[in-house]
Protein backbone atom coordinates (compact mmCIF):
# COMPACT_ATOMS: atom_id res chain seq x y z
CA UNK A 1 0.00 0.00 0.00
CA UNK A 2 1.52 3.35 -0.75
CA UNK A 3 0.30 7.03 -0.94
CA UNK A 4 0.38 8.62 -4.34
CA UNK A 5 2.98 10.71 -4.62
CA UNK A 6 2.55 14.42 -4.98
CA UNK A 7 -1.09 14.00 -3.07
CA UNK A 8 -2.01 16.33 -0.56
CA UNK A 9 -1.65 13.22 2.35
CA UNK A 10 1.84 12.81 0.61
CA UNK A 11 3.04 16.27 2.07
CA UNK A 12 2.03 15.60 5.83
CA UNK A 13 4.06 13.18 7.93
CA UNK A 14 3.82 11.42 11.62
CA UNK A 15 5.26 12.66 15.18
CA UNK A 16 7.76 10.13 14.90
CA UNK A 17 7.83 8.89 18.84
CA UNK A 18 3.59 9.75 19.11
CA UNK A 19 2.55 9.02 15.60
CA UNK A 20 -0.16 11.68 15.29
CA UNK A 21 0.04 14.54 13.54
CA UNK A 22 0.91 18.53 14.69
CA UNK A 23 -2.22 20.46 15.05
CA UNK A 24 -1.16 22.50 12.60
CA UNK A 25 -1.62 19.01 10.19
CA UNK A 26 -4.42 18.65 11.47
CA UNK A 27 -5.72 21.74 10.63
CA UNK A 28 -5.31 21.40 7.33
CA UNK A 29 -6.44 17.66 7.51
CA UNK A 30 -9.74 19.12 9.05
CA UNK A 31 -9.98 21.82 5.82
CA UNK A 32 -9.31 18.93 3.31
CA UNK A 33 -11.91 16.68 4.89
CA UNK A 34 -14.37 20.14 5.27
CA UNK A 35 -14.07 20.63 1.55
CA UNK A 36 -14.93 16.66 1.04
CA UNK A 37 -18.04 16.76 3.32
CA UNK A 38 -20.21 17.78 -0.06
CA UNK A 39 -23.27 16.95 1.41
CA UNK A 40 -22.40 19.52 4.97
CA UNK A 41 -23.10 16.89 7.29
CA UNK A 42 -19.74 16.33 8.68
CA UNK A 43 -18.93 13.25 7.41
CA UNK A 44 -17.91 10.88 4.63
CA UNK A 45 -20.43 8.36 2.62
CA UNK A 46 -18.68 4.80 1.27
CA UNK A 47 -18.42 6.46 -2.62
CA UNK A 48 -16.92 9.67 -1.29
CA UNK A 49 -14.96 7.63 0.93
CA UNK A 50 -13.78 5.12 -2.06
CA UNK A 51 -13.27 7.71 -4.75
CA UNK A 52 -10.45 9.69 -1.58
CA UNK A 53 -8.79 6.69 -0.69
CA UNK A 54 -8.82 5.30 -4.58
CA UNK A 55 -7.35 8.35 -5.73
CA UNK A 56 -4.71 8.91 -2.74
CA UNK A 57 -3.15 5.46 -2.78
CA UNK A 58 -3.05 2.22 -4.46
CA UNK A 59 -5.48 0.11 -2.77
CA UNK A 60 -7.88 -2.01 -4.31
CA UNK A 61 -11.64 -1.60 -4.30
CA UNK A 62 -12.38 -4.31 -2.06
CA UNK A 63 -9.91 -3.30 0.38
CA UNK A 64 -10.96 0.38 0.05
CA UNK A 65 -14.41 -1.30 1.11
CA UNK A 66 -12.91 -3.11 4.12
CA UNK A 67 -11.26 -0.48 5.21
CA UNK A 68 -14.75 1.51 5.13
CA UNK A 69 -16.17 -1.64 7.09
CA UNK A 70 -13.72 -1.33 9.51
CA UNK A 71 -14.18 2.32 10.07
CA UNK A 72 -17.71 2.31 9.75
CA UNK A 73 -17.76 1.41 13.53
CA UNK A 74 -21.43 2.48 14.28
CA UNK A 75 -22.30 1.19 11.15
CA UNK A 76 -24.26 4.59 9.90
CA UNK A 77 -22.59 4.38 6.35
CA UNK A 78 -20.64 7.01 7.25
CA UNK A 79 -17.42 7.71 8.26
CA UNK A 80 -16.84 11.12 10.48
CA UNK A 81 -13.56 12.96 10.86
CA UNK A 82 -12.21 10.64 13.64
CA UNK A 83 -12.17 8.04 11.83
CA UNK A 84 -10.66 10.02 8.75
CA UNK A 85 -8.16 11.09 11.13
CA UNK A 86 -7.13 7.59 12.16
CA UNK A 87 -7.34 6.60 8.83
CA UNK A 88 -4.66 9.26 7.54
CA UNK A 89 -2.43 8.59 10.93
CA UNK A 90 -2.49 4.53 9.66
CA UNK A 91 -1.67 5.60 5.98
CA UNK A 92 0.95 7.77 7.26
CA UNK A 93 2.26 4.92 9.54
CA UNK A 94 2.19 2.92 6.83
CA UNK A 95 4.16 5.07 4.51
CA UNK A 96 6.84 5.94 6.92
CA UNK A 97 7.47 2.25 8.36
CA UNK A 98 6.18 3.41 11.56
CA UNK A 99 3.96 0.98 11.59
CA UNK A 100 5.46 -1.29 14.55
CA UNK A 101 5.87 2.17 16.73
CA UNK A 102 2.07 3.06 15.78
CA UNK A 103 0.16 -0.03 17.01
CA UNK A 104 2.40 0.41 20.07
CA UNK A 105 1.55 3.93 20.72
CA UNK A 106 -1.84 3.06 20.08
CA UNK A 107 -2.65 -0.49 20.90
CA UNK A 108 -6.18 0.30 22.26
CA UNK A 109 -7.57 1.96 19.06
CA UNK A 110 -5.99 -0.30 16.86
CA UNK A 111 -7.14 -3.33 18.63
CA UNK A 112 -10.99 -1.68 19.15
CA UNK A 113 -10.82 -1.11 15.01
CA UNK A 114 -9.83 -4.85 14.45
CA UNK A 115 -12.03 -6.43 17.22
CA UNK A 116 -15.21 -6.16 14.82
CA UNK A 117 -17.48 -8.03 16.29
CA UNK A 118 -16.77 -6.57 19.40
CA UNK A 119 -15.94 -9.05 22.27
CA UNK A 120 -12.89 -7.89 22.64
CA UNK A 121 -10.84 -10.68 20.81
CA UNK A 122 -9.03 -10.41 17.25
CA UNK A 123 -9.48 -13.59 15.41
CA UNK A 124 -6.99 -14.92 12.73
CA UNK A 125 -8.99 -14.81 10.23
CA UNK A 126 -10.07 -10.66 10.82
CA UNK A 127 -6.76 -9.98 11.45
CA UNK A 128 -5.82 -11.83 8.42
CA UNK A 129 -7.89 -9.29 6.67
CA UNK A 130 -6.13 -6.11 7.70
CA UNK A 131 -2.71 -6.90 7.50
CA UNK A 132 -1.72 -4.92 4.38
CA UNK A 133 -2.80 -2.17 6.49
CA UNK A 134 0.52 -2.75 8.61
CA UNK A 135 2.53 -4.38 6.66
CA UNK A 136 2.25 -7.70 8.25
CA UNK A 137 3.31 -10.44 6.18
CA UNK A 138 1.39 -13.80 6.34
CA UNK A 139 4.18 -15.80 8.14
CA UNK A 140 3.91 -13.48 10.58
CA UNK A 141 0.57 -13.00 11.21
CA UNK A 142 0.61 -17.37 11.88
CA UNK A 143 3.67 -16.97 14.34
CA UNK A 144 1.88 -13.86 16.24
CA UNK A 145 -1.04 -15.77 17.08
CA UNK A 146 1.64 -18.94 17.81
CA UNK A 147 3.41 -17.16 20.29
CA UNK A 148 1.18 -14.68 21.59
CA UNK A 149 -2.31 -16.36 22.09
CA UNK A 150 -1.19 -17.91 25.13
CA UNK A 151 -5.10 -19.15 25.37
CA UNK A 152 -4.80 -21.38 22.11
CA UNK A 153 -8.15 -20.67 20.69
CA UNK A 154 -6.53 -18.63 17.80
CA UNK A 155 -8.21 -15.43 19.61
CA UNK A 156 -6.12 -12.86 20.66
CA UNK A 157 -7.09 -10.74 23.31
CA UNK A 158 -5.99 -7.35 24.33
CA UNK A 159 -3.15 -7.97 26.97
CA UNK A 160 -1.89 -10.34 24.32
CA UNK A 161 -2.16 -8.35 21.21
CA UNK A 162 -0.53 -5.22 23.56
CA UNK A 163 2.38 -7.87 24.50
CA UNK A 164 2.65 -8.57 20.75
CA UNK A 165 3.16 -4.79 20.13
CA UNK A 166 5.76 -4.31 22.44
CA UNK A 167 7.94 -7.06 20.80
CA UNK A 168 6.62 -6.45 17.00
CA UNK A 169 7.82 -2.77 17.64
CA UNK A 170 11.30 -3.37 19.16
CA UNK A 171 11.85 -6.82 16.61
CA UNK A 172 11.27 -3.53 13.80
CA UNK A 173 13.07 -1.28 15.16
CA UNK A 174 15.82 -3.60 15.18
CA UNK A 175 15.25 -4.61 11.72
CA UNK A 176 15.74 -1.11 10.71
CA UNK A 177 19.03 -0.35 12.12
CA UNK A 178 20.56 -3.70 10.94
CA UNK A 179 19.01 -2.59 7.27
CA UNK A 180 20.80 0.99 8.06
CA UNK A 181 23.84 -0.55 9.40
CA UNK A 182 24.04 -2.59 5.99
CA UNK A 183 22.85 0.41 3.93
CA UNK A 184 25.97 2.29 4.93
CA UNK A 185 28.44 -0.71 5.10
CA UNK A 186 27.92 -1.02 1.32
CA UNK A 187 28.15 2.52 0.98
CA UNK A 188 31.34 2.47 2.71
CA UNK A 189 33.05 -0.44 0.60
CA UNK A 190 31.49 1.24 -2.70
CA UNK A 191 33.46 4.23 -1.84
CA UNK A 192 36.38 2.52 -0.30
CA UNK A 193 36.77 0.25 -3.72
CA UNK A 194 35.98 3.58 -5.79
CA UNK A 195 38.58 4.96 -4.24
CA UNK A 196 41.39 1.92 -4.72
CA UNK A 197 40.03 1.71 -8.38
CA UNK A 198 41.13 5.78 -8.81
CA UNK A 199 44.73 5.28 -7.03
CA UNK B 1 13.23 4.35 21.35
CA UNK B 2 13.29 7.77 22.26
CA UNK B 3 13.96 9.73 19.79
CA UNK B 4 14.54 13.97 19.77
CA UNK B 5 11.58 15.49 18.37
CA UNK B 6 13.65 17.93 16.68
CA UNK B 7 15.18 15.57 14.65
CA UNK B 8 11.70 14.03 13.24
CA UNK B 9 10.97 16.74 10.94
CA UNK B 10 14.38 16.48 9.35
CA UNK B 11 14.38 12.27 9.21
CA UNK B 12 10.75 11.88 8.18
CA UNK B 13 11.49 14.51 5.13
CA UNK B 14 13.14 12.09 3.76
CA UNK B 15 10.79 11.06 1.37
CA UNK B 16 10.34 14.96 0.20
CA UNK B 17 13.95 15.28 -0.80
CA UNK B 18 13.88 12.86 -3.26
CA UNK B 19 11.68 15.12 -4.92
CA UNK B 20 12.44 16.83 -8.74
CA UNK B 21 12.39 20.25 -9.08
CA UNK B 22 8.62 20.94 -9.16
CA UNK B 23 5.94 23.66 -8.09
CA UNK B 24 5.16 21.43 -5.30
CA UNK B 25 8.65 21.65 -3.54
CA UNK B 26 7.73 24.94 -2.73
CA UNK B 27 4.02 23.86 -1.20
CA UNK B 28 6.71 21.37 0.64
CA UNK B 29 9.45 23.64 1.45
CA UNK B 30 6.89 26.17 2.69
CA UNK B 31 4.85 23.99 4.79
CA UNK B 32 6.79 21.39 6.06
CA UNK B 33 9.91 23.19 7.00
CA UNK B 34 8.39 26.80 7.54
CA UNK B 35 9.49 26.65 11.60
CA UNK B 36 12.60 25.87 10.67
CA UNK B 37 12.98 28.87 8.29
CA UNK B 38 11.79 31.03 11.39
CA UNK B 39 15.26 33.04 13.32
CA UNK B 40 13.28 32.63 16.44
CA UNK B 41 12.73 28.62 16.79
CA UNK B 42 12.00 28.20 20.48
CA UNK B 43 10.05 31.12 20.80
CA UNK B 44 6.21 29.97 21.99
CA UNK B 45 3.48 32.07 20.12
CA UNK B 46 1.92 33.90 22.86
CA UNK B 47 5.45 35.26 23.21
CA UNK B 48 5.57 36.27 19.81
CA UNK B 49 1.74 37.87 20.02
CA UNK B 50 1.91 39.35 23.43
CA UNK B 51 3.24 42.69 22.57
CA UNK B 52 0.85 43.09 19.74
CA UNK B 53 -2.75 43.56 18.99
CA UNK B 54 -4.87 42.09 16.24
CA UNK B 55 -3.93 44.83 14.06
CA UNK B 56 -0.27 43.75 14.18
CA UNK B 57 0.45 47.02 16.59
CA UNK B 58 2.83 47.15 19.36
CA UNK B 59 0.39 47.30 23.00
CA UNK B 60 3.75 46.84 25.36
CA UNK B 61 3.72 49.98 27.56
CA UNK B 62 7.17 49.06 28.91
CA UNK B 63 8.92 48.72 25.95
CA UNK B 64 10.26 52.38 25.35
CA UNK B 65 12.30 52.65 21.79
CA UNK B 66 12.12 56.49 22.12
CA UNK B 67 11.61 58.85 24.88
CA UNK B 68 10.71 62.74 24.23
CA UNK B 69 13.78 64.60 24.69
CA UNK B 70 16.64 62.12 25.15
CA UNK B 71 18.09 60.98 21.51
CA UNK B 72 20.30 57.87 21.68
CA UNK B 73 21.67 58.74 18.08
CA UNK B 74 22.57 61.88 16.34
CA UNK B 75 20.05 62.86 14.14
CA UNK B 76 22.64 64.40 11.87
CA UNK B 77 24.90 61.36 11.23
CA UNK B 78 22.09 59.27 10.55
CA UNK B 79 20.30 61.06 8.04
CA UNK B 80 23.69 61.13 6.02
CA UNK B 81 23.56 57.55 6.22
CA UNK B 82 21.98 55.82 3.85
CA UNK B 83 19.42 53.19 5.40
CA UNK B 84 20.93 49.99 4.19
CA UNK B 85 24.26 50.97 6.40
CA UNK B 86 22.01 51.35 9.59
CA UNK B 87 21.34 48.59 11.56
CA UNK B 88 17.65 48.29 12.77
CA UNK B 89 17.62 49.90 15.64
CA UNK B 90 18.99 52.97 14.33
CA UNK B 91 16.70 53.33 11.69
CA UNK B 92 13.91 52.84 14.07
CA UNK B 93 15.33 55.72 16.10
CA UNK B 94 15.39 58.04 12.86
CA UNK B 95 12.04 57.57 11.34
CA UNK B 96 10.38 58.16 15.39
CA UNK B 97 12.42 61.17 15.54
CA UNK B 98 11.18 62.60 12.11
CA UNK B 99 7.94 61.33 12.99
CA UNK B 100 7.73 62.85 16.26
CA UNK B 101 8.80 66.52 15.10
CA UNK B 102 6.51 66.66 12.57
CA UNK B 103 3.82 66.47 15.21
CA UNK B 104 2.03 69.69 15.83
CA UNK B 105 0.33 69.20 19.33
CA UNK B 106 1.75 66.79 21.65
CA UNK B 107 0.53 67.44 24.73
CA UNK B 108 1.04 67.61 28.44
CA UNK B 109 -1.11 64.75 28.62
CA UNK B 110 1.58 61.34 29.36
CA UNK B 111 2.39 60.76 25.30
CA UNK B 112 3.51 57.45 26.04
CA UNK B 113 0.58 55.30 24.34
CA UNK B 114 0.18 58.00 21.71
CA UNK B 115 4.01 57.66 20.88
CA UNK B 116 4.21 54.01 20.58
CA UNK B 117 1.20 53.88 17.82
CA UNK B 118 3.08 56.14 16.26
CA UNK B 119 6.09 53.48 16.78
CA UNK B 120 3.81 50.72 15.76
CA UNK B 121 2.74 52.88 12.68
CA UNK B 122 6.28 54.25 11.56
CA UNK B 123 7.55 50.73 11.99
CA UNK B 124 5.21 49.26 9.89
CA UNK B 125 6.31 51.77 7.36
CA UNK B 126 9.47 51.10 7.54
CA UNK B 127 11.56 48.86 4.83
CA UNK B 128 13.05 47.04 8.62
CA UNK B 129 11.45 43.82 7.23
CA UNK B 130 14.57 43.57 4.40
CA UNK B 131 16.78 43.32 7.23
CA UNK B 132 14.88 41.73 10.33
CA UNK B 133 11.61 40.15 10.33
CA UNK B 134 8.89 41.57 11.74
CA UNK B 135 7.38 39.90 14.85
CA UNK B 136 3.89 40.43 13.96
CA UNK B 137 4.36 38.92 10.51
CA UNK B 138 5.81 35.86 11.82
CA UNK B 139 3.23 36.29 14.67
CA UNK B 140 0.59 36.00 11.37
CA UNK B 141 2.40 33.73 9.48
CA UNK B 142 2.71 30.91 12.17
CA UNK B 143 -1.16 30.94 12.31
CA UNK B 144 -1.60 30.62 8.45
CA UNK B 145 -1.65 27.63 5.87
CA UNK B 146 0.62 28.74 2.84
CA UNK B 147 -2.09 29.38 -0.44
CA UNK B 148 0.10 26.61 -2.55
CA UNK B 149 -1.33 23.71 0.07
CA UNK B 150 -4.81 25.40 -0.21
CA UNK B 151 -4.25 25.69 -4.06
CA UNK B 152 -3.31 21.86 -3.84
CA UNK B 153 -6.26 20.47 -1.23
CA UNK B 154 -8.74 22.61 -4.07
CA UNK B 155 -7.85 20.63 -6.94
CA UNK B 156 -7.50 17.25 -5.05
CA UNK B 157 -11.28 17.64 -4.16
CA UNK B 158 -11.81 18.68 -7.78
CA UNK B 159 -10.69 15.86 -8.77
CA UNK B 160 -12.13 13.09 -6.28
CA UNK B 161 -15.51 14.65 -6.74
CA UNK B 162 -15.77 14.90 -10.48
CA UNK B 163 -15.17 10.98 -10.05
CA UNK B 164 -17.17 10.99 -6.81
CA UNK B 165 -20.36 12.34 -9.28
CA UNK B 166 -19.94 9.89 -11.98
CA UNK B 167 -20.23 7.47 -9.44
CA UNK B 168 -23.55 9.05 -8.45
CA UNK B 169 -24.82 9.47 -12.00
CA UNK B 170 -24.54 6.12 -12.99
CA UNK B 171 -25.46 4.41 -9.39
CA UNK B 172 -28.00 7.01 -8.34
CA UNK B 173 -29.33 8.92 -11.12
CA UNK B 174 -28.72 12.36 -12.65
CA UNK B 175 -32.06 13.81 -11.60
CA UNK B 176 -31.38 12.40 -7.93
CA UNK B 177 -30.98 15.29 -5.68
CA UNK B 178 -27.20 14.21 -4.00
CA UNK B 179 -26.65 14.22 -7.67
CA UNK B 180 -27.51 17.71 -8.23
CA UNK B 181 -26.15 18.38 -5.01
CA UNK B 182 -22.75 17.54 -5.62
CA UNK B 183 -22.91 19.29 -8.82
CA UNK B 184 -23.96 22.40 -8.03
CA UNK B 185 -21.27 21.83 -4.93
CA UNK B 186 -18.16 21.24 -7.93
CA UNK B 187 -19.26 24.16 -9.98
CA UNK B 188 -19.28 26.46 -6.77
CA UNK B 189 -15.86 24.98 -5.68
CA UNK B 190 -14.64 26.02 -9.25
CA UNK B 191 -15.38 29.31 -9.23
CA UNK B 192 -14.40 29.97 -5.37
CA UNK B 193 -11.02 31.60 -5.18
CA UNK B 194 -8.58 29.96 -2.92
CA UNK B 195 -8.58 31.59 0.69
CA UNK B 196 -5.97 31.48 3.37
CA UNK B 197 -7.44 29.07 6.40
CA UNK B 198 -6.20 30.86 9.86
CA UNK B 199 -5.11 27.49 12.16
CA UNK B 200 -5.46 29.27 15.47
Amino acid sequence: MRLKEGSFLWYLYLDKIHCLLSVRNVKALAEYFHILDVHGKNTLNDVLFYHFLHHVTDLKKAQIYLVFDMLDWNAVGEIGFEQFYMLVCMLLAHQDHLEGQFMYRHSRPVFDLLDLNGDGQISAENFGKYRFLFNIHKQELKDLFHDFGLTGDNLLNYQEFKLYTIIYADKLQRRQKTEEKEKGDRKRSLYSKRKCHIK
Amino acid sequence: MEEKPSKVSLKSSDRHDSDKESVHSDIRDLWTRTTLSQAQLNMPLSEVCEGFNAEGRSISKTRRWYSPGSRSLDEGDKASHKPEELDEHALVELELHRGSSMEINLGEKDTASQIQAEKSSSMSSLNIAKHTPHRAYWAEQQSRLPLPLMELIKNEALEILTKALRSYQSGIGRDHFLTKELQRYIEGLKKRPSKRLYVN
